[in-house]
Formats: C-alpha cells, sequence, structure tokens
C-alpha cells in the first residue's frame, strides 16, 4: 500500500473562495442576510410603533394627575354647571326662532312685527339669562387662577427636566443655576377650598333667580306645539336646578391629593369621548370619536361594497360568458389602481356637491339625514370607500366562487336544479368561508385608508348625535387615520400628542392583524373540497 | 327551424323562470354599477383633466403645464382688458407698465390683481419627485424583498420557525399604509434625524410594500414545479446553479408582475410621503443642490402629495380647478399606465408558461 504511487484523482475542481467561503456559499449569505434585514426590519416597525406608543399612559397619568392636583377638575365640575345652563339658553333661542317661522310664514307679518309680538318672550329669556351672573363670576375667577397653577407647574417640570438633562452630561453649575419654584398645590389650591362655603350662597341665589324667572307669567306663544316646548323647557329647568346638591357635594368631596389610579389613564384613552388638543385649558385624548368615526364611515362603506362586490363576483363567475368575463375582470381591476388621494379630490370636487344636490331632492326627503347640512360627511367618505374596497371584495370572492369544485355544480345540475338553485344552495354555500374573508379584508382596507377621509369625512371630532338615528350618517366624522394624518406635523416629538397618534396607530395596527388573521383562519377553516 | 313554443322541452315561462332571470339581472346590475361607477370617476377626471393637459394647437400638449414648477396665477384687469398671468410674467408686465406710465409723465397705475397660489405653471418638479420617490424605493424593496423570497423559499429549511415569519409577513402586507407613515416619520424624520427628505421616503414606502413583494415573489417561486429542481440538482448543478437557470427564469414574470403591482401602490401611497419625503413647495429642482449627499437629504414635490394640498388647502374656483384637475389626470394617466402594463403583461406570460 504505497500512497505515492497512486496517481491523482482525474478530476480536480479548483473553487474560488470568499473568505473561505465557496461561491455558492457566497449567494446564499447574500440571500440569507437579504432575509435577515428583511425580517428584522419588519419586526422593528412592530417594536418601534409600540415602543413610541407604550410611554403615552404614564404620560397622559402624569396629565390627568396635574388636572387634578391643579385645581382645573374642580374648575370643570362648575363650568359644566355653567354650560347646562348654557345648553337651556340655546334652548329658548330655538323655541324663538321656531315662533318668528310661525309668525312670518304661517301669519304673514314682517319681521319686525314678530319681533314685537315677542318682546315679552326675549324679557323672558334675557331674566334666565341673567340669572347666571353670579356663577359665572365665580367660574372665570377660578378658572384663571387655576390656569395658573397649571401653567407654573408645567413650567417647574420643564425646569426640572431641563436640571436633569444638564446633570446627565455633567454640567452641574449649569443645573444649579436654574431656579425652581416648588409648587405647593396645597397652599395654591386656597381660593378653590375657601369658595366652597361660598358656593352654597352664590347656588342658593342661582336657584332662587331661576325659580324666579319659572314664576314669572308665560311669555305668550301663539301654537299648542310651541307651548308645549315651553312647558318642557320648564321641566328641563327643574331638573336642572335639582342637580345643584350633586355638585356641591361632589366639590365638597373633592380632593387634590387622592391619586388618580392608572386605569384611569387607560380607561381616559380607550372610552374617552374628547378628543382635544393643544388646548390651553385641560386636553384629553379620548379615542371613542375617532373610533366611532372610522366604523361609521366602514360601515356605509360595506353597506355598498358588499351587496356589489359579492354580486358581481357572482354574475362573472357563475353567469357571464367568457367574453363578458374577459372584459369586467380587467376593468375592476382597474379601479382597484385609482389611488386614494384621486378619489378624495373627486369626492370634494364632485361627489359632495352631488350629494348635497340629490339630497335636496323633494322625493328623497324620506331618507334620513337629508337634506344634508355638510357636503362633506361619513356619507360622502363612505361612498368613495365603497370604491376602493369594491375590487378588493370582488376578487377575493371571485377566486373563492372559482376554488369551489366543478362537481358539485354538476352534481347539482344532474339532480335537476335549475341555475340560481345551484348559485344560491350550493355554490354560495361553499364559497361562504372565502366569501367572508373577502368581506374581511375589505374591512380592513377600508378602515386603513386614509387620503379619502382625510379629504371627505368632514373632519369634525365629535362623536355623532345617534339620537337622530340614521342621519348621524350625514353628520361630518374624523378618522384614526385621518387624525394621524392631521396631526402628525404638529407634534413634539416625545410628547404626549406625538404618543397618542403612536397609541392610535397601534390600534389601527392591531386591528389590521387581527382582520388579516381572522380572514386567513376562516379560509383554512371552512374550507371545502373533493375528498 | 321548428316553431319552438310548441315543442315539448322547449322552456315555457313560468313564474319561477322569470324570478330566476330577475335575480340574474340584479347580480348583473350590481356588476354594472360598479363599472359605471368607475366610468364617471374616470371620465370626470379625464374630461376635465384633458382641458389642462391638452390644447387644440400644436404641439396639442400644453408642454408648459408638464416642464414649469407651480406658480401662483395673477388674475386682473387692466384698461379695460382681462389678464391672467403667472407671477413672474406678471413682474414683467408691471415693469413694462410702470416703465410706460413714467415715460408719458403720469404716475403708475396700480394694478389690482387677485392671486391664486399654485394656480399657474406646471407640475414638473412633482413629476420628477414622484419619480425618484419610486424608483430608489422600488430598488431598496426588489433587491429586499425578492432575495428574502428567494432564501425562504429555496434554501431555508421549512420548519415552524419559517411558518410563523411567512405567516407575519403576510399579515403586515395588511397593515395600513399610514402606521408606516407614521414608523417613518418617528424612526427616520425624527430618531435618526433625516428630517423631511428622499431616503426616509424610501426607506418608509420601500418597507411599506416589502410584505407585498415578498409574498408575491415567494408565491411564483413556489409555483414553479419541484421537479425542474430535482433535474437540474440530479444533473450535478450546484444550489446557485439550480436556482439561476431552472426556477427563476420560470419565477420572473411572476415576480415582475407583483414589482409592477407594488410600483403602482407606491406611486400612488399619499399618506406615508405625507412626513417622510414630501414638501408643499419647493424652489428647486432635486438635481439642484451643491453636494452629492444633500440630494439623499432633500425634500421632494410629489404628485400626490400636490392634489392633496391643491385639493383642501386652497379654495375651489374655476382657477383652482385647471390645476386640480390637470394634477390628477396626469398622476391618474401614470398609475394608470403602469397597472394595465401589469396586467397585460401577466395575462401575456400567464399564457405563455404553462405546465
Amino acid at each position: 500500500m504505497d500512497k505515492l504511487d497512486r496517481p491523482p484523482f482525474a478530476i480536480t475542481k479548483t473553487r474560488t473562495r470568499f473568505l473561505g467561503l465557496t461561491l455558492d456559499e457566497c449567494v446564499q449569505a447574500f440571500f440569507g442576510g437579504n432575509a435577515f434585514v428583511a425580517v428584522v426590519v419588519l419586526g422593528l416597525i412592530t417594536f418601534f410603533i409600540f415602543r413610541e406608543g407604550s410611554g403615552f399612559f404614564n404620560q397622559n397619568w402624569a396629565n390627568l394627575e396635574l388636572y387634578r392636583k391643579a385645581g382645573l377638575e374642580f374648575v370643570d365640575h362648575l363650568k359644566q354647571q355653567e354650560e347646562d345652563h348654557t345648553a337651556l339658553i340655546r334652548y329658548l333661542f330655538d323655541l324663538r326662532v321656531r315662533t318668528v317661522k310661525h309668525y312670518t310664514d304661517e301669519e304673514g307679518m314682517s319681521l319686525a312685527n314678530a319681533n314685537k309680538r315677542l318682546m315679552a318672550f326675549d324679557d323672558y329669556s334675557y331674566d334666565f339669562g341673567d340669572a347666571v351672573e353670579p356663577l359665572r363670576g365665580a367660574v372665570m375667577d377660578l378658572g384663571d387662577w387655576v390656569s395658573m397653577v397649571k401653567t407654573r407647574a408645567l413650567v417647574t417640570e420643564d425646569r426640572l427636566e431641563e436640571q436633569r438633562q444638564l446633570l446627565a452630561v455633567g454640567k452641574v453649575d449649569e443645573a444649579a443655576a436654574i431656579k425652581i419654584e416648588e409648587i405647593d398645590f396645597g397652599a395654591e389650591l386656597q381660593p378653590l377650598l375657601a369658595f366652597r362655603p361660598a358656593y352654597a350662597e352664590i347656588n342658593a341665589e342661582f336657584a332662587a333667580g331661576l325659580l324666579r324667572v319659572l314664576a314669572l307669567p308665560d311669555p305668550d306663544l301663539p301654537t299648542p306645539e310651541l307651548q308645549a316646548r315651553l312647558a318642557k323647557f320648564k321641566v328641563l329647568v327643574g331638573g336642572y336646578i335639582e342637580e345643584f346638591p350633586r355638585i356641591e357635594k361632589a366639590l365638597l368631596d373633592w380632593d387634590y391629593t387622592k391619586p388618580v389610579p392608572f386605569a384611569k389613564a387607560v380607561s381616559s384613552f380607550a372610552v374617552g369621548g374628547r378628543w382635544l388638543t393643544a388646548s390651553f385649558w385641560q386636553d384629553w385624548y379620548g379615542v371613542v370619536p375617532l373610533f366611532t368615526g372610522s366604523l361609521m364611515v366602514s360601515m356605509v362603506a360595506l353597506a355598498i361594497a358588499v351587496p356589489l362586490g359579492v354580486g358581481a363576483a357572482i354574475y362573472v363567475n357563475q353567469l357571464a360568458g367568457e367574453r363578458e368575463q374577459r372584459f369586467i375582470k380587467p376593468c375592476i381591476e382597474f379601479i382597484s389602481a385609482i389611488p386614494s388621494v384621486v378619489l378624495g379630490f373627486f369626492g370634494i370636487a364632485v361627489l359632495g356637491q352631488a350629494i348635497r344636490v340629490l339630497s335636496q331632492w323633494e322625493a328623497l326627503s324620506w331618507v334620513p339625514g337629508f337634506p344634508v347640512a355638510e357636503r362633506l360627511n361619513a356619507l360622502t367618505a363612505g361612498v368613495l370607500l365603497a370604491l376602493i374596497a369594491v375590487p378588493t371584495i370582488f376578487t377575493l370572492a371571485e377566486d373563492a366562487l372559482q376554488n369551489v369544485p366543478r362537481a358539485f355544480k354538476e352534481a347539482s345540475f344532474a339532480l335537476g336544479a335549475t341555475r340560481l338553485q345551484t348559485i344560491l344552495r350550493i355554490i354560495m354555500p361553499a364559497a361562504l368561508s372565502g366569501i367572508i374573508s373577502a368581506v374581511l379584508l375589505g374591512f380592513g382596507r377600508v378602515i386603513g385608508e386614509t387620503m379619502v377621509v382625510l379629504l371627505c369625512a368632514g373632519n369634525r371630532i365629535a362623536i355623532p348625535d345617534f339620537t337622530t338615528g340614521f342621519a348621524a350618517f350625514t353628520q361630518p366624522v374624523h378618522t384614526m387615520t385621518g387624525i394621524i394624518a392631521q396631526e402628525m406635523g404638529e407634534v413634539v416629538q416625545g410628547g404626549i400628542h406625538y404618543r397618542s397618534l403612536f397609541v392610535v396607530g397601534m390600534l389601527l395596527f392591531v386591528i389590521a392583524l387581527v382582520i388579516n388573521y381572522l380572514a386567513q383562519k376562516i379560509v383554512q377553516r371552512y374550507r371545502i373540497s373533493i375528498g | 327551424m321548428s316553431d319552438q313554443s310548441q315543442h315539448l322541452f322547449s322552456s315555457r315561462p313560468s313564474a319561477r323562470r322569470r324570478a330566476e332571470s330577475g335575480v340574474a339581472w340584479i347580480f348583473r346590475l350590481a356588476t354594472y354599477i360598479i363599472l359605471l361607477a368607475g366610468v364617471v370617476v374616470f371620465g370626470d377626471i379625464v374630461i376635465k383633466g384633458s382641458r389642462t393637459v391638452f390644447q387644440s394647437e400644436f404641439p396639442f400638449i400644453n408642454v408648459a403645464f408638464l416642464t414649469e414648477a407651480p406658480k401662483s396665477l395673477y388674475v386682473f384687469e387692466h384698461e379695460g382688458e382681462h389678464y391672467e398671468m403667472a407671477d413672474d410674467d406678471f413682474r414683467d408686465f408691471r415693469e413694462s407698465v410702470e416703465a410706460q406710465a413714467l415715460a408719458a409723465g403720469e404716475p403708475a397705475p396700480e394694478l389690482k390683481a387677485k392671486t391664486y397660489v399654485y394656480s399657474a405653471g406646471g407640475i414638473f418638479p412633482n413629476i420628477v419627485g414622484t419619480i425618484l420617490l419610486v424608483v430608489g424605493s422600488m430598488t431598496i424593496a426588489l433587491v429586499l424583498g425578492v432575495a428574502s423570497a428567494i432564501y425562504l423559499n429555496e434554501y431555508a429549511k421549512q420548519g415552524a420557525w419559517v411558518r410563523f415569519i411567512r405567516l407575519a409577513i403576510l399579515n403586515l402586507a395588511g397593515v395600513p399604509s399610514i402606521v408606516f407613515g407614521l414608523f417613518g416619520f418617528g424612526m427616520f424624520v425624527i430618531f435618526f434625524g433625516w428630517n423631511v427628505s428622499l431616503m426616509a421616503g424610501w426607506f418608509t414606502l420601500a418597507f411599506m410594500v416589502l410584505p407585498v413583494v415578498i409574498t408575491a415573489s415567494e408565491e411564483s417561486l413556489k409555483a414553479v414545479p419541484m421537479g425542474f429542481r430535482e433535474g437540474s440538482l440530479a444533473l450535478g448543478a450546484t444550489k446557485w446553479q439550480t436556482i439561476r437557470k431552472a426556477v427563476l427564469p420560470y419565477a420572473t414574470p411572476g415576480i415582475l408582475t407583483s414589482s409592477i403591482l407594488g410600483i403602482a401602490r407606491v406611486a400612488g401611497e399619499t399618506a406615508p410621503i405625507m412626513f417622510t419625503a414630501a414638501y408643499v413647495v419647493r424652489d428647486k429642482l432635486p438635481w439642484q443642490v451643491e453636494q452629492a449627499m444633500d440630494f439623499f437629504f432633500q425634500g421632494v414635490m410629489a404628485l400626490p402629495y400636490h392634489i392633496y394640498v391643491v385639493s383642501s388647502k386652497i379654495p375651489q374656483n374655476e382657477y383652482s380647478e385647471r390645476v386640480q384637475y390637470g394634477t390628477a389626470f396626469v398622476f391618474l394617466a401614470i398609475v394608470a399606465l403602469i397597472a394595465t402594463s401589469s396586467i397585460i403583461l401577466r395575462n401575456r406570460l400567464r399564457a405563455r408558461y404553462r405546465w
């Protein structure tokens, strides 16, 4: 066995090596590296959004804490009382408008005469309005005072932060030079606490004033309907006065040292009905108005898009001829290529006005909410979003119908079922899971759409008045996507407003994930196939 | 030809039959309502937009609209005549009028003009900006996306881990674009300090389409039959040779189609670039920079953002309508062109590769 005698192996393969790797391994490393980067980046997006958002709740907690400590909460009880009174005045004013309308339209009186006839009524409402004076004065004084306390507290916080930053970089002298004013909330809130006994007196005076007005002889109103409204007004005022002791008690129980529970910071976001930012009084970050807006717009869109999209899918897949199919499918795909900002522009330029003109049409006055007050509202945005959702729903539903095994159809026909029976009883149930997931994905597409709602939904941050029934859909709304697009440009990095927008983004992110996941699960779970 | 109604097996009209065709008509109606809606939107923008973009004299296309920057429009009356001018023309005109008045020894007449911002000039910088954004972001997205798809489908060991990644990517594809915009703003613009810049826009848009590109590329790689790979490997080819010669050529059509759809999506999105890359107005064109690095860190004007600005930030009137519809038309034409080419390409290639 002599090794040297053996001839060398006939085929030798020389391999180029870079850094000890063969070409193949290099290629693999390149692809692997890219895949790694992509996965890391996508993970990073998720992480970043959640990281930026997570700080919000602590900041909101501090925000609410300061709201209580600086006494804003105290004054808000009083402000609320004053606002309720203003609402009652507005009721009276509305009554006056109705009466004037009656005088001029029904009785053909001139405006001047009508106003003359309403002199007694006007005196009545002025007296009613003046009754609030003692309260209003107190609210103004206390409001100014607590605003000042709050501002000082915020300045102190800023200075502390500045000092911390200076210390962090080692500038001890500069840090020591910053003057920090300690705020003793107990001492600062003395005027508020001292106000409490006086408040009982003010309240008594206020209530007496209101009752005095109520005891006046009723102003003359022409119709029983209007008189009934006045009677209702009196009942409302009675209820309003009955609330006074409750407010007094709330003020007596109010204690600035009572800590705000952390759950409040979360709940004021999750179920808070006010989204109010950059306000000089108090910022609120309640997502409910935005969420309702998003949901309403999506509901309008789906109510239109689902019947149309699914109907078209059934038609194209089951009823249309080959040539018609070849024409319709690309056309609908083409619609999906219209950029959303162009659709939004179309809404502003054409559709909004068209809906308004349509709604003023006499024959359509039975539709709730018609004629519409605002050109841009949930309905306008919803109709446009339907056009965005339709191609998604159509394509996916058509796929689902296509995937139903041919044998199902043939068997049904063989048993003597008609075409319609086959479609409705055999094909539709078999494709139902796919159609449901198509609708879900369409919903996901609509709720995440930004430009159309930003341009066409009206952008009013308020929960629509649902007491009006379906008419609520013709009111302007604001949406979660819209608020991010609108307010992102004006926030300070790391501030509570900045983080609140990230929390809204987080919410959208989670909604999108859940919808996508559900859609996939439904398809997998209920897929029907032969065997 | 016998009389159909007399034939034994011929269909006779019945209530059921009528109901059947009625329901079929409802479905047909649904289909054509959709098409009608599409036609109305397209028609409105194309008809009103073509008034701005096209003209009746040679060269039939409004070249100024496509090659000039947005300007303010000055509308005024002078000596009984009605004038509409862009701001630079207006300045020249005013100077000439003043010079004339001076020569004649009269006090200079005051030109009372109404201004309409963005309503004159054209949209050239916006077109350039959009092209730059699309090219840059699609380069990033395609390199990352296709390579990742090849790795996930060809190299990675198919286990729970890869399945999880695949599911995560699939789900990320449905995340709203504004969320990516939010991420881009927080990460690139603020955290990295890139400010509103091309770079920030590129990466934001690229990451937005990345899940779509990966998923679609993987789909087309999966569609290549396993036998191709096995045959190639059996002949002694290495893994890379197999992928290059036996897999990629057959997967390319699918990858191409999906990437063109990605381009249409990137070009059409407004929300992600609102805070990361787009400027309302910028005097300089992107290549007018002092240093090469400035090129990457400058904001640009973009078509979709311009549409947003001119449709929501300036009042609606006959003058602003021209630029609104013109911009929308050009933008729609570009996006539709991309989308159509992808649809045609797919149909062609689908017919060619069958196994």
